[in-house]
């Protein structure tokens, strides 16, 4: 039998992680709701929340497309609850990288596990998109309301290229941070209890 | 009267809603054509009778709109002020998609997304963990309650203080839950032929209606009106 | 004829196991004939199940040998895919088995897979709801829907794809009365339509009249067999003797389930020490009014979710809470452990009131779904998290006397059911509540499992708490409750 293939069962257990990290992610988002600026801790929260449920669904399918799939479910999503498709491209660019990294590893390895969850994490800039669009008709409307021109660009000295590289590093970076905070949960509990 | 829109209807209206939110409007025409894209989906919430939400967002609509115009066009300054304006532009600019998303959302069954996706031929295996996305959040939902009253009754919620260990009596139980649960729903799922190699059919017929193609044409030209405005004046 | 199931030698060791799941079994059932397995768990029932679902050895990897034939087919040759429209499965658990999120795509999502026209897929629907009287569940979200509702839907679901041979896998374990002689009204239909039906199952009572033949199973081999007849004649000491659940319930028992005026189960509350419950009311769409909500009285009743003006209960017993599904049983234990913050009330024991948040500490609850209150990495841990002064000298203890002592470094998800059970009684007593309560604790279990789950709950109330337990186990009542309390839509009946 051939067992490269994703089977229905993984399908179905790629349904189900995709379904968690989306909580995961809506819990973090919830605190957005404080305030709009702890939006942009995102790439830090999610990485390091998001870490024990991905680590454990490395350990699950172990199979090639199973971040694929997973970053075109994540896209579908974005899209159906009107969260916009400019950021689809990154997002299963993101998935489809981490898969064929973790692919290298024969999906095993613990090191291109940590490299390939870390290069996943980057869709999360993703969310991004919207603001850093639209930033710059915002602008324009405060300086016609009558604001300053430099006090509209103190406001948005935030937004600017390198800002947005710190966002994608910081990510990354979280991403290996979470990988081990993951790996040590899964081995803690999973592991502990037979199931891995 | 009952309204029934064909699904791939409904995510063509998410796709041009979405796609205009991100272009700004910068002349009254183009701000007229955006009140009322925004006007179509709050119309169609009210046939389906989700009158609540329906007001809920007209109101938030209109308010952002009225203090945006009322702000801007006054002398206004200061960090509170900007702030406020930022709230409102956010509201304005956004909101069309929020209301069609919701629209869709609550008026589409998750059979009749998964006849649409088997209409425009997405792969089975993306559909199936799709339909499995959705199963799930109100799975996940149940879950969480049981562990939270079992977090209530011992007195752990705020886990002694710890962040992590918050995070860590939240997460650990429902990931044991949902691996289960999924093992079982494979089981059950696989016995009754899912995963075999004749392509899935469906058992709802999907079929455009007058107001399917009235509703494509319209968010067609308010998308061409704004492209045409934007890139080409 | 050619049988319907023919299983030849068959061994097979689950995929880590240490033990061989199957030792050598051998059938043959013949087509239209059903069967009953029954037997311990972990007697290998659910294993000759998977058998001839093709689960083993298609999803559940493991070493087999020996083969099976299941209505020409043999299992190990053919994709799971191909068997679909051939054996149909119900399992046990009805809330993990539904893939929609609809009553009707549930129903018609076999027929999708196997990828027949829409016509053919809606004729087939209309005829399984009409055959099984289910129009009234069409439209809703299998979310709303009791347990038995559900399993009902599960069943139909495997009708739709029109097999010839129906498993089921303990299909009965969550149901209520009720529910159950409604499953027993779906396999006389499938029996009438000249199905395959072999059943899995402890509860034995409902199948009386309907099954031919007897299976019993005992550590991974066929040890028994009968006739139906003969089995349904076999008394409560055989069956003892079997590890076998009853095959009769009780004549006062039935009337307990089936009456609604309920007869004095033995009240005598005369010079026991007691425990009070006072005013209890509670609702679950309860109208706010500006900013503070109305306590509610007595005179609310109709409109409540639980009323309770006044019970008492006698300390140091095990009390049954009986009633149907959806009736307020759960509500009334959520609202008594504290969980329902709106609910008013208190307790009253000796002398000392508990009120609101304090019932929290009084009282504990082990819920049906143990795995949803285990959260450590160890079974120590696990009681450590509820004492609110660590004392590893009583938490041994405390494990100790409910055997758990071996297992003290094991994860609590790696145990057992029953032992999962014992943990979370543990940590309810290392919190030192009095009031026990239990969700219930016997469905799904087997004759010998239920009946320790008895003696434990006695055990608890000798120590010295009070223990209420909500069921619809009545072979468990027999075994172990002192007396009965029956909800019926938030009242309190007997």
């Amino acid at each position: 039998m051939d067992n490269e293939k994703l089977k229905a069962k993984d399908f179905i257990t790629i349904g189900i992680f995709t379904a968690i990290w989306f909580v995961v992610e809506f819990a973090c988002g919830m605190l957005g709701y404080i305030h709009p600026y702890i939006v942009a801790a995102y790439v830090i929260l999610l990485p390091l929340a998001g870490a024990v449920p991905m680590m454990l669904f490395y350990t699950k399918v172990e199979k090639f497309g199973m971040l694929t799939i997973m970053s075109v479910l994540i896209a579908i999503i974005m899209f159906v609850t009107g969260m916009g498709y400019l950021g689809a491209p990154l997002i299963i660019l993101a998935g489809l990288v981490a898969d064929l990294i973790a692919k290298n590893g024969g999906y095993k390895s613990f090191a291109t596990t940590v490299l390939s969850y870390s290069v996943f994490c980057l869709w999360i800039c993703a969310n991004y998109f919207p603001v850093i669009v639209t930033a710059e008709s915002y602008r324009h409307s405060l300086i016609d309301g009558g604001f300053s021109t430099e006090y509209a660009d103190s406001l948005f000295s935030v937004i600017n290229p390198k800002t947005i590289a710190v966002l994608f590093v910081l990510c990354f970076v979280f991403g290996i941070i979470g990988a081990f905070i993951g790996k040590a949960v899964v081995k803690k509990h999973f592991e502990k209890a037979g199931i891995v | 009267m009952k309204l029934k829109l064909d699904p791939r209807t409904k995510l063509f209206m998410i796709f041009v809603v979405s796609a205009v939110v991100m272009m700004s409007a910068t002349t009254p025409f183009l701000l007229a054509v955006r009140i009322i894209m925004t006007i179509v989906p709050v119309v169609l919430l009210i046939i389906e009778k989700h009158f609540a939400s329906a007001i809920r967002f007209l109101a938030l609509y209109v308010i952002a709109l009225v203090l945006t115009f009322r702000l801007i066009s006054e002398e206004s300054t200061g960090f509170l002020m900007a702030v406020l304006v930022g709230y409102c532009g956010i509201v304005v600019q956004f909101i069309p998609a929020l209301i069609t998303a919701w629209y869709v959302i609550r008026t589409t069954k998750i059979g009749d997304f998964v006849s649409a996706m088997e209409k425009m031929h997405v792969p089975d295996g993306i559909i199936i963990s799709l339909a499995v996305v959705m199963r799930f959040f109100p799975t996940i939902k149940e879950e969480y309650m049981s562990i939270s009253d079992a977090m209530k009754m011992r007195g752990i919620e705020m886990g002694g203080g710890n962040v992590a260990k918050m995070v860590e009596y939240r997460m650990i139980p429902l990931l044991f839950s949902c691996v289960n649960i999924g093992d079982e729903l494979s089981a059950a799922a696989i016995t009754r032929g899912l995963g075999g190699k004749v392509r899935r059919t469906s058992a709802d017929i999907l079929k455009m209606g007058l107001v399917d193609y009235l509703l494509v044409f319209i968010f067609s030209v308010a998308m061409i009106i704004f492209m045409v405005f934007k890139y080409v004046i | 004829m050619m049988n319907a199931v023919e299983i030849k030698n068959v061994v097979y060791k689950y995929k880590g196991g240490t033990e061989d799941s199957l030792k050598g079994v051998s059938l043959s059932v013949k087509k239209g004939e059903t069967m009953l397995l029954c037997g311990a768990s972990g007697s290998g029932k659910t294993s000759v199940i998977r058998l001839i679902n093709g689960l083993i050895p298609h999803y559940y990897n493991g070493e087999v040998s020996g083969e099976v034939n299941v209505a020409g087919f043999n299992v190990a040759k053919t994709e799971l895919f191909e068997l679909a429209g051939v054996v149909g499965t119900v399992f046990q658990n009805p809330r993990s088995q539904f893939f929609s999120v609809d009553t009707y795509g549930e129903i018609v999502f076999g027929p999708e897979n196997i990828g027949l026209a829409p016509d053919e897929i809606t004729r087939r629907a209309e005829m399984v709801i009409n055959q099984m009287d289910i129009e009234t569940l069409m439209g809703r979200s299998l979310f709303e829907l009791s347990g038995g509702e559900k399993q009902m839907i599960a069943c139909a679901s495997v009708a739709a794809l029109l097999p010839d041979i129906i498993l089921l896998d303990e299909p009965s374990s969550n149901l209520d009365w009720d529910a159950i002689k409604k499953l027993r009204e779906i396999i006389k239909i499938w029996k009438e339509q000249g199905k395959t039906i072999i059943i899995s199952e402890h509860r034995l009572w409902y199948l009386k009249d309907l099954v031919e033949r007897v299976i019993y199973m005992d550590s991974g081999k066929i040890a028994h067999e009968w006739s139906g007849d003969k089995f349904m004649e076999l008394t409560e000491d055989d069956t003892n003797d079997l590890k076998l659940r009853p095959t009769i319930v009780k004549e006062e028992l039935v009337r307990i389930f089936e009456n609604n005026t309920g007869d004095n189960y033995g009240i005598h509350l005369d010079t026991l020490e007691t425990i009070t419950l006072k005013g209890f009311y509670f609702s679950y769409h309860h109208k706010t009014f500006a900013i503070w909500k109305k306590p509610y009285s007595a005179d609310d009743g109709k409109d409540l979710n639980l009323c309770i003006p006044m019970l008492t209960l006698p300390k140091g017993k095990v009390i049954g809470v009986i009633g149907k599904n959806g009736t307020g049983k759960s509500t009334f234990l959520r609202c008594i452990c504290g969980l329902e913050k709106d609910c008013t009330g208190s307790i009253i024991c000796d002398d000392m009131e508990y009120k609101k948040k304090n019932r929290i500490g009084f009282s504990y609850m082990v819920m049906q779904d143990v795995n949803h209150q285990l959260f450590a990495d160890s079974v120590e841990a696990e009681i450590m998290i509820s004492m609110k002064e660590k004392n590893e000298k009583r938490c041994h203890e405390i494990l100790d006397s409910l055997g758990l002592l071996a297992c003290k470094n094991t994860h609590p998800m790696a145990l057992s059911g029953g032992q999962k059970q014992r943990v979370a009684i543990a940590s309810a007593i290392a919190a030192g509540a009095r009031l026990l309560l239990f969700d219930e604790p016997t469905s799904g279990l087997d004759y010998g499992h239920m009946k320790r789950v008895g003696e434990l709950l006695r055990e608890l109330v000798k120590a010295g708490s009070t223990v209420l337990v909500s069921t619809h186990d009545p072979e468990f009542i027999a075994e172990c409750c002192d007396y009965l309390i029956r909800i019926d839509n938030g009242f309190l009946i007997s």
